[in-house]
């Protein structure tokens, strides 16, 4: 019975000698492509990129020393909402490389690694959350002087 | 830290121990978050925060008394003069609701609570609940260990914290574990395909919906998952079942709460939701067919289909939008997409700092350690991808933009960087505390190394156990190991310190008490909001009009009780820009406007004297923008700035700043007043200049009042029979301060005697008797 609803519309339509092929680039993307694309994403967002879009703040400040000399400075130092457009990149940068330690700390525990790369790996991932978390430390003092005092 | 004991977790044994820990960890975070919300209370007292707390109280306050049907028809005369507000159509109540419902169960069982006792211990207990359902969700998409981590993060991690201290009563601290449990019981209703756990979640959506304008979110983060489910070729009919019983009951049961009403089929941001659930029937036809049919008719009849399919959608959409049945997208919705657009568009969103887009500092500030772990949580989740965890992945892709966009939205952020860090955490730990075996699996089969997990799991929960056989082992790091553990014990150390470092000091200001600390640590506490309201509710007659910026309009009707003319629920921008043009305009200018409007007392922030920096100068300029919008022949930006540009108080600022009547209530006396003795008289502390106009005198206001440190400064406005008086300059210059009394009595001296007033009245209508005092 259904069959006979079905094969209803071909009695008007004639069925099209078409060949549609999937192209072969249209695949399902590898998880490590669909994960360098976030992580690149989240490196932007968290550097303030749409802060930098809208508000068009200098990519590096500048001030006047003693001298009279113009100096660069990165840093936005006691603004909470502002930055200068390097800083916000900067430390998303650091959060990368503190994301990827700990990638690269989760990689130490395959099996086929050897005893010397799994210990450069284990050195890699500690060294580059070691970095990343006192540089954000640094970053934050130099925002916030009070940072973590009292 | 609650923190190092979910480490233990991952020990089997019998299930009594196992759910000991679960039940002790979760406890223990509750707690921890609870506790950690406190500082406010402890510090200063049981106040309500902020500003739209205080309407959150006010309504509750007026539902507990007069019950839930007249808080439903409550018609608020005090706020929006003369054009009044619809208080129960125009809220989400389901705060009050719960606050409401809490204080009725405790009376019932004869505990007498005070209802602002609920409202500022509401969201810290909520908090709870939210640990509670993050770690439901973290369990369902990884594992309890997770689930256990997840909890205890987002049970201290600021980005939360932020939103739900003791005291800051607003539908964030609900509706954030509303959001969650209803993720919760989403994806355990796509695991398990029941129709029981998706009419939870509608149940659950619902409580969403009356909490707060954020279940947008919800109803456009579950059809995106569905899509993207079916265009990964995941389609089952247990996702069917879900999605559609999911959406017809959410549907329904959204459109019971006054507010929303009809948008959910009317507007926008909704027809994803309607679109997505036409798709998965089409496809749910489409696999129908497949089954009964060859392979070469299915196919041509699925191109056909779906062509047409789209097709329709389409137009439908289109001619439906074009004919406005569905309202186009609201442009607090579509500032989230074209970012620029608020500014140029809507002057009145783009004031609220809150609405400001996000920099490096917030994310960091907000999430500290986790914003590293997080794209690593993300990576495991892509890596061994399931229905599931493509939601969260989903998440936590679309909240990480929108967090980029608008500070205020790194609450919804901050959950799914919890879950997600917790599972890098679990796995990290997994990895490092019991994952000994890999390192001999060259040499032993599969079942042995099974085997061998599974002891050393065992012997886990015993210290000393693990180091004598990671000792035997040949395996390089034991020490390494132990390295690693540690120091990411430490940085999970550093971040609980962090939290209550920015908890204690950034996000427990009552922002209506302000505290200073002097030199040596002293503490002084500033209290003269809370004085100049006080003032108000006692020496001003019961109907008089306050004229005050938008910000403290819910502050003065929550505190003072007296009618406002504007307040923080910005719905009318052209009541709004009507406030700004008066404040920026020159005396008379504005003088004929507040008779317009019947103000009879005007309230201004002045923070120079203190260095406050919130204070109406500052935020003048938005003032200007928003009457400019609306006004444009009669106020514009460019007047108030220098020919270079400036926004300058001083003698070489623009003379129409000098003059408007925001700059002249602020600065009124202020010129005689010398700070101390390094700075010249009329030293303005929070811009750092001296300022330009010392010489100010009012001919159509007169200072009312003036709070000990200059916070608030309140003017009554005379009426027209008054001010061409010559003896009341001489009159007003002899007044102190603090004559409160004597002011009283003139003012109600003043409304006797006041019987033929020929003021000008805007509104045609019926107005309240103003002589019922």
């Amino acid at each position: 019975m259904l069959e006979a609803i079905y094969s209803l519309p071909f009695l008007i339509f004639e069925v099209p000698h078409l060949k549609l092929r999937k192209p072969s680039w249209i695949a399902m993307p590898q998880p490590m492509t669909v994960f360098i694309l976030v992580l690149v994403s989240y490196f932007l967002v968290t550097g303030g990129i749409i802060y930098d879009v809208i508000v068009e703040p200098p990519s590096v400040g500048s001030t006047t020393d003693e001298h009279g000399h113009s100096r660069p400075v990165a840093f936005m130092a006691y603004r909470v909402n502002g930055q200068y457009i390097m800083e916000g990149l900067a430390s998303s940068f650091m959060f990368g490389i503190g994301a990827l330690g700990f990638i690269i700390l989760d990689h130490t525990h395959n099996p086929a690694t050897k005893k010397f790369n799994r210990g450069l790996l284990i050195f890699m991932g500690f060294f580059c959350i070691i970095v990343s978390s006192f540089a954000c430390y640094a970053f934050m003092k130099i925002k916030l002087p009070g940072y973590m005092q009292g | 830290m609650p923190k190092h004991v979910s480490r233990n977790d991952s020990s089997p044994g019998p299930l009594g121990v196992k759910s000991l820990v679960i039940f002790t960890v979760l406890l223990l975070a509750w707690m921890a978050g609870f506790l950690s919300r406190l500082f406010a209370v402890i510090r200063f007292e049981s106040i309500i925060h902020e500003f739209d707390p205080w309407f959150n109280y006010r309504s509750t306050a007026h539902m507990v008394q007069h019950g839930f049907y007249n808080f439903l028809n409550w018609f608020d005369e005090r706020a929006w003069y003369p054009l009044g507000r619809i208080v129960g159509g125009t809220v989400y109540p389901g705060l009050m609701v719960t606050s409401g419902s809490i204080h009725y169960v405790l009376s019932l069982l004869n505990i007498p609570v005070h209802i602002r006792d609920i409202c500022v211990f509401l969201a810290p207990i909520f908090s709870g609940l939210t640990a509670i359902s993050t770690y439901l969700l973290t369990k369902e998409i990884w594992s309890t260990g997770a689930g256990l981590f997840a909890a205890c993060f987002i049970a201290v991690v600021p980005g939360y914290i932020s939103r739900s201290v003791a005291g800051s009563y607003d539908n964030e601290g609900i509706a954030i574990f509303a959001l969650m449990f209803t993720f919760y019981l989403w994806v355990k209703s796509v695991k398990t395909g029941s129709l029981f756990w998706s009419c939870l979640t509608s149940l659950s959506y619902f409580y969403m919906v009356s909490a707060w304008g954020g279940y947008v979110y919800i109803i456009n983060l579950i059809p995106l998952h569905v899509l993207v489910l079916l265009i990964m070729g995941r389609f089952s009919s247990r996702l069917y079942t879900a999605y559609s019983s999911f959406f017809i009951l959410g549907l329904v049961c959204s459109m019971q709460i006054p507010f929303v009403g009809f948008q959910p089929i009317r507007t926008s941001e909704h027809m994803a939701a309607a679109g997505v659930f036409v798709l998965i029937n089409a496809v749910a036809v489409l696999q129908h067919i497949q089954s009964r049919m060859s392979k070469s008719d299915f196919r041509s009849v699925f191109y056909a289909a779906c062509a047409i399919a789209a097709g329709v959608v389409f137009l439908a959409v289109v001619l439906l939008t074009y004919f406005g049945f569905i309202a186009p997208w609201s442009g607090r919705f579509y500032s989230l997409w074209d970012t620029g657009y608020a500014k140029i568009h809507i002057p009145i969103i783009a004031s609220v700092s809150e609405h400001q887009p996000t920099t490096w500092f917030s994310f960091f500030f907000d999430l500290h350690i986790l914003i590293a772990t997080f794209p690593a949580g993300l990576w495991y989740c892509i890596k061994h991808v399931t229905d599931e965890r493509v939601f969260i992945v989903l998440f936590a892709v679309s909240a990480v933009y929108f967090a980029g966009v608008m500070v205020r939205l790194m609450l919804t952020l901050t959950p799914v960087v919890c879950v997600l860090s917790g599972v890098a955490f679990s796995k990290l730990f997994e990895v490092y505390l019991k994952d000994e075996a890999p390192q001999r699996s060259n040499l032993e089969s599969s079942e042995d190394e099974e085997e061998r997990t599974n002891k050393y799991d065992k012997a886990g929960k015993l210290r000393k156990m693990k180091h004598e056989q990671t000792a035997n082992s040949e395996s390089l790091g034991s020490n390494i190991r132990t390295l690693v553990i540690l120091a990411v014990l430490m940085m999970l150390m550093m971040f609980t310190v962090h939290c209550t470092w920015v908890t204690s000091n950034a996000y427990s200001s009552p922002s209506i008490v302000l505290a200073s600390y002097g030199q040596d640590g002293s503490r002084q506490i500033l209290d003269d909001f809370r004085e100049a309201y006080y003032w108000l509710s006692q020496n001003t007659p019961e109907q008089a009009r306050v004229m005050s910026w938008w910000d403290y309009g819910y502050q003065i009707a929550g505190m003072a009780n007296r009618t406002t003319l504007v307040d923080n629920n910005t719905w009318n921008n052209s009541h709004i820009a009507l406030v700004g043009k008066a404040m920026s305009s020159n005396e008379s200018a504005a003088y004929e406007i507040m008779t317009a409007l019947d103000v009879d007392y005007v309230l201004v922030i002045f923070g120079g004297v203190i260095g406050y920096s919130g204070d109406d100068i500052n935020k003048f300029l938005w003032m200007v923008r928003i009457a400019e919008g609306e006004h444009p022949k009669d106020i514009r930006e460019s007047d108030y700035f220098t020919e270079r540009g400036e926004f300058r108080v001083d003698s070489e600022g623009s003379p129409t700043l000098l003059n408007c009547l925001m700059y002249k209530l602020s600065y009124y006396r202020f010129g005689e007043l010398k700070l101390d003795f390094r700075s010249a008289a009329g030293f303005d502390r929070t811009r750092n200049a001296v300022i330009g106009n010392k010489d100010i005198s009012l001919t159509y206001l007169d200072e009312a009042y003036t709070t000990e440190h200059w916070l608030v400064r309140i003017y009554r406005v005379k009426k027209p029979d008054e001010f061409n008086r010559p003896q009341l300059p001489s009159l007003a210059k002899k007044r102190k301060i603090k004559s409160s009394k004597k002011d009283l009595e003139r003012d109600i001296n003043r409304k006797k005697r006041g019987a033929i007033r020929n003021r000008p009245v805007v509104v045609k209508g019926q107005r309240p008797k103003t002589k019922a005092t």
